[in-house]
Order: structure tokens, then C-alpha cells, then sequence
């Protein structure tokens, strides 16, 4: 029984590293700029959404206020770098560890909320930053910041030519963020997450100290959707607060996994490969046709998917229910 | 030797509401301990404030020559204090393996230390044919079962059982009592709530009797269920007066 679960992780390993292989090769065939920029995005959430899952979906506690530290991300790295010229590859650690701490910060008196509750306090707070940033002399206020360019640089992480260096650096980034959860699934933590989620109380009773692990759960994710604003800052090469901070992003990083499967290991990344090229795709061809046509047969889509099978797309493979469960 | 677990004139109250008063109780090493009382008696109350759900509001609770008195559930369970629940809290999207892992979680880091753990509760309690379905599939009286390994995996010197008895049928009721034993039997002392008299008298080696919040006897099963004090409490006075 032991046999069949090591080698279930390995066959995770092993799909994961196939993958990988293969979306690396895929710039080979794939020249055409547009269609590039939707694998970056693609990846991109799908890193995120991955990050997200460690603390919505493992440890059960629903945040629809992750673009604040999307946006301390890209912030962070931005203000760093035009202010004080230190390389967006400092900035963007810099800015995880802020964005961790934030998150720990904000966990202290959130974390005692439950339910429906600290879901209302997620977006709240996300709010605020947004309008502290779009009030910050500073920090650009709403004008926001324009990121200099001076030439194609690993260095700089600023590429005006080829879009390929974002792509590799996207994929390195959901390669991250899928194997820190993958790691993490078999630990102490990634019990003690899916202990808290399913109960509490339950869990207390075994020894689990459920406010540290939310804690835990909170910084990790923070740190990591940090890295990914980061990164999405200097793709742009500009940013303002709606454009790094808005509402839309704490959804494009729930939306993922809750379509892929919550709590699970592949949920994300399956969520953002269907969902993201969807929404690309449906605003490019019909959202020129009508308002919100797009919009509309977007959302239709996704109502369809999700009665269709709630557990999320992966319950589509047999992983999601053990074997034996025949009861 | 001192016992391992002594409660010293505990009170809770609950607004106006006086669910233990002045309870001092102890529970000797190795013993089968069974909490018993009408609905309403206060067994629930002093359950939780032995596992650490909640302070008492008044008296001191002491377990292996330490007060934890003010100690949280969880660090209690980490002091060795396991317990299971009334209504049964099992991790419903986890296998029941990964139930019992986190329990063993409390004793180690280690994983594949946690797994081998869990695997050994789930032989001794019987539920190694179900390690891989998920709690949700599980009949009640599995689930209870459950609930005792995944207490079992926290390697606790008292374990506290919460109406594990109730409403299972004769013969599953009869699994479980054999089950209680091969705890005891394994150095766990063990401390039961049941209302189910006739199937936790025998299994007991002393039983006390709450009522109205407070300790009414305690005793030798045969002495307690003849006690007129017992019987006045459970059936009224009427009965009582035969005795």
C-alpha cells in the first residue's frame, strides 16, 4: 500500500518533469507573438493559482484578496529598481518576504474569522491597498511607474525583443510553485493544512496548532503570488495600481483551481491551461462583436463546467477518489 | 504513585448556567475509568475542559504531576492526552490513513515514520482493510473507530472516549468494549462518558456518577448501580425507595 503511494508521487514527478520538457520546447513551434504572450499569461496564473491553492485550498481559508500581494510584488521590485537602482532580482525576493510578512500580519486578527468571514476580510484589505497605492505621491499614485528601458538584460530582467526569456522565466516560476506544493503535500504542513480545512477542532485535538498553520500557509502563498507580480511587473514594463493591485487578479487566481479541483495538486495548473487561453481567446474573437459577448459566453462556460463536475476538472482522472471507495 | 490525572474543585459556569461545580476527580494509571450521568449531568462540560477545549472558570485541572490548567488542546494532546468526540469530527476529504497520519504527526516529523504509525493503529483498531477510503465512506460505527485510531496515533497516556459506544448495535458495541480493553491492556489508561449503563458497567474498574454538575458517587460498578442515590437520579425517587 506504501508501494502504490511513493510510486503515485514519483508518477506526479515524473508527469510534471514530462511537461515541463515539453512546454520548454514549445517556443520551437510557436513563433507567432500573440500566441506566445498567451502561454506567458498562461503560466503565469497558473504559477499563481498554485500559490493561491496552498492556503485556499489546502488549508481551506477562501482569500479573494491575493492581488495585494501580487501587487506588493510588483511594487516592491518596481520602486526598488527606478528609486534606487537595485536589480528587480533582489526586488522580487525583497518582495516576497514583505508580501509573506504582510500576510502573517494580516493573519493575526484575520485568522480568528471564519467562513464566510475572513473571505469578506480578504477582499477588504485588498481594497485598501489598492487605494492607499492609487494615493501614494510616492509610489506613482494612480499614475503609477514606468519602468525605464535600457536594452535586453538578464541582468535588468527587461527584454524588448523576444518575448522567450518571460516564457522560460513563467515556466520556471509554475515549475516552482507546483513543486513547493508537491513537497509540501507530504509533509507535516500539508496534513496539518488538510486537518485544519476539514476541522478544527478536530484537528487541535490531535496536536495540530491550527492558528501557526494557517500562518504557514499564509506566508508561502504570499511569498510566492509575490514573486509572480514581480515578474508581471517587469513584463509589462509599467504599472499602476489597477493594473497590478484590481480585483480581477485575486479572481484569475481563485477561478484556476477552483475549476481544475481546490486542494489538489494538478487542479491549478489544469484550470489556468483551459481558463486562461478561454478568456484570451473568447475577449479576441467575440469581444469586439458586442459588450461583453466575451464576457458572457466566458462565464457560461465556466457555470457549465463547474455543474458538470464540481469536484473540479482533475475528477476527471481517477485520482481524485481512492480506489476502494465503492461503499 | 500519584494518579494521572486529578481535577481539583473545578467549576464551569455558562452565564447563569452552573455545568460543574466543584468536581475533584481523579484517575489512577492503568484504570478504565467511566464518567457517567443523566443528560444534563455535566459530563460533556468536564470532558472538554479535561482535553482543553476551554478553562475551567475556577479550580485547577493537573495531569502527569503537571497543572494544564491553562494549556491548549493541543499542546495537551502533545502532553499526552487523547480524546475522541460525541459527534464524530473525522477529516471527511482525507482517506482514513491520512486521518490517522496526523495524528502520529504529533510524535514526528518524519513521514514515512508518521505512515508506518498509522498503518500499526489501523491493524490494532481494525481498520487496516479501509486505510484507503476516505472518511466519508465510512459506516458510524467505522467512524468511531476512527475517531479511537486517530487518538491512538498521537501515542497518548489517557485517552478520552466520548460516547464511543452509543448507538452502535449489540455487536459492534461488543467489537468496541473488546476494543476499549486492548487499550487498556496496551498501558493506556482510559477515561469513559457513556449513558449506555449495561455495556460499560462491565468494563469499567470504577465508575463515577455526575449529577447536577457535581460528583453524586463513585465507586465499584456493582456498588454504584445499587447505590438508591444513582438510581434516584437516573429513574426517580419512587425506584429509589426499593432499593
Amino acid at each position: 500500500m506504501d508501494k502504490n503511494f511513493a510510486a503515485r508521487r514519483r508518477r506526479d514527478l515524473i508527469i510534471a518533469a514530462v511537461l515541463a520538457g515539453l512546454a520548454a520546447l514549445a517556443p520551437l513551434f510557436v513563433k507567432d507573438v500573440y500566441v506566445q504572450n498567451i502561454l506567458i499569461l498562461t503560466l503565469m496564473y497558473a504559477a499563481l493559482s498554485q500559490s493561491w491553492n496552498i492556503l485556499s485550498g489546502y488549508c481551506g481559508q477562501i482569500s479573494l484578496g491575493h492581488a495585494l500581494y501580487f501587487g506588493i510584488g510588483a511594487y516592491t521590485t518596481e520602486l526598488l529598481f527606478t528609486k534606487f537602482g537595485v536589480l528587480p532580482w533582489f526586488g522580487m525576493v525583497g518582495g516576497g518576504v514583505i508580501a509573506a510578512l504582510i500576510a502573517m500580519g494580516l493573519g493575526y486578527p484575520f485568522f480568528r474569522l471564519r467562513g464566510h468571514y475572513f473571505v469578506i476580510a480578504t477582499i477588504v484589505i485588498a481594497e485598501i491597498g489598492l487605494l492607499l497605492f492609487q494615493n501614494w505621491e510616492w509610489a506613482g499614485a494612480a499614475m503609477g511607474i514606468t519602468i525605464p528601458i535600457r536594452g535586453d538584460s538578464w541582468l535588468k530582467f527587461q527584454f524588448l525583443r523576444t518575448k522567450l526569456p518571460y516564457f522560460y522565466f513563467a515556466l520556471a516560476l509554475c515549475c516552482l510553485a507546483w513543486f513547493v506544493t508537491w513537497w509540501l503535500e507530504d509533509s507535516k504542513w500539508g496534513f496539518w493544512w488538510r486537518a485544519v480545512k476539514d476541522n478544527p477542532e478536530a484537528a487541535e485535538s490531535l496536536g495540530v496548532v491550527v492558528f501557526n498553520s494557517k500562518m504557514g500557509a499564509a506566508a508561502v502563498s504570499a511569498f510566492l503570488v509575490a514573486i509572480g507580480g514581480a515578474f508581471y511587473a517587469q513584463f509589462l514594463a509599467y504599472i499602476d495600481p489597477e493594473s497590478v493591485m484590481g480585483f480581477q487578479f485575486s479572481l484569475l487566481m481563485a477561478l484556476p483551481a477552483v475549476l481544475g479541483g481546490i486542494g489538489t495538486l494538478w487542479g491549478p495548473v489544469l484550470g489556468a491551461a483551459i481558463l486562461i487561453p478561454m478568456t484570451e481567446l473568447t475577449r479576441s474573437y467575440i469581444g469586439g462583436s458586442g459588450r461583453g459577448v466575451d464576457l458572457i459566453v466566458y462565464g457560461a462556460l465556466i457555470v457549465a463546467i463547474s455543474l458538470a463536475l464540481p469536484r473540479g476538472l482533475v475528477s476527471l482522472f481517477s485520482r481524485a477518489k481512492p480506489k476502494g471507495a465503492t461503499r | 504513585m500519584t494518579a494521572l490525572l486529578e481535577t481539583r474543585g473545578v467549576w464551569q459556569r455558562f452565564g447563569g448556567l452552573v455545568a460543574n461545580s466543584d468536581v475533584s476527580i481523579s484517575v489512577g494509571r492503568g484504570e478504565i475509568v467511566g464518567l457517567i450521568g443523566p443528560n444534563g449531568a455535566g459530563k460533556s462540560t468536564l470532558f472538554n475542559l479535561i482535553a482543553g477545549v476551554l478553562p475551567p472558570t475556577q479550580g485547577s485541572i493537573l495531569f502527569d504531576g503537571e497543572d494544564v490548567t491553562n494549556l491548549p488542546a493541543a499542546q495537551r494532546c502533545q502532553r499526552g492526552i487523547g480524546r475522541t468526540f460525541q459527534v464524530v469530527k473525522s477529516f471527511e476529504t482525507m482517506t482514513v490513513i491520512d486521518n490517522v497520519i496526523v495524528g502520529a504527526l504529533v510524535r514526528t516529523t518524519v513521514m514515512r515514520e508518521a505512515r508506518r504509525k498509522a498503518h500499526e493503529v489501523l491493524e490494532f483498531t481494525g481498520l487496516a482493510a479501509r486505510a484507503h477510503v476516505l472518511a466519508s465512506d465510512l459506516v458510524p460505527a467505522e467512524k468511531r473507530r476512527l475517531e479511537v485510531a486517530r487518538a491512538l496515533a498521537t501515542e497518548p497516556k489517557l485517552l478520552l472516549l466520548d460516547e464511543v459506544l452509543t448507538g452502535l448495535t449489540p455487536t459492534e458495541a461488543q467489537t468496541g468494549v473488546a476494543l476499549v480493553r486492548k487499550v487498556r491492556d496496551a498501558g493506556i489508561t482510559v477515561l469513559m462518558v457513556e449513558h449506555v449503563m449495561e455495556i460499560v458497567m462491565p468494563l469499567v474498574d470504577r465508575a463515577i456518577v455526575l449529577d447536577l454538575g457535581k460528583v453524586l458517587v463513585e465507586g465499584k460498578p456493582a456498588d454504584v448501580v445499587r447505590d438508591p442515590k444513582v438510581i434516584k437520579a437516573y429513574l426517580g425517587d419512587r425506584h429509589a425507595v426499593g432499593a
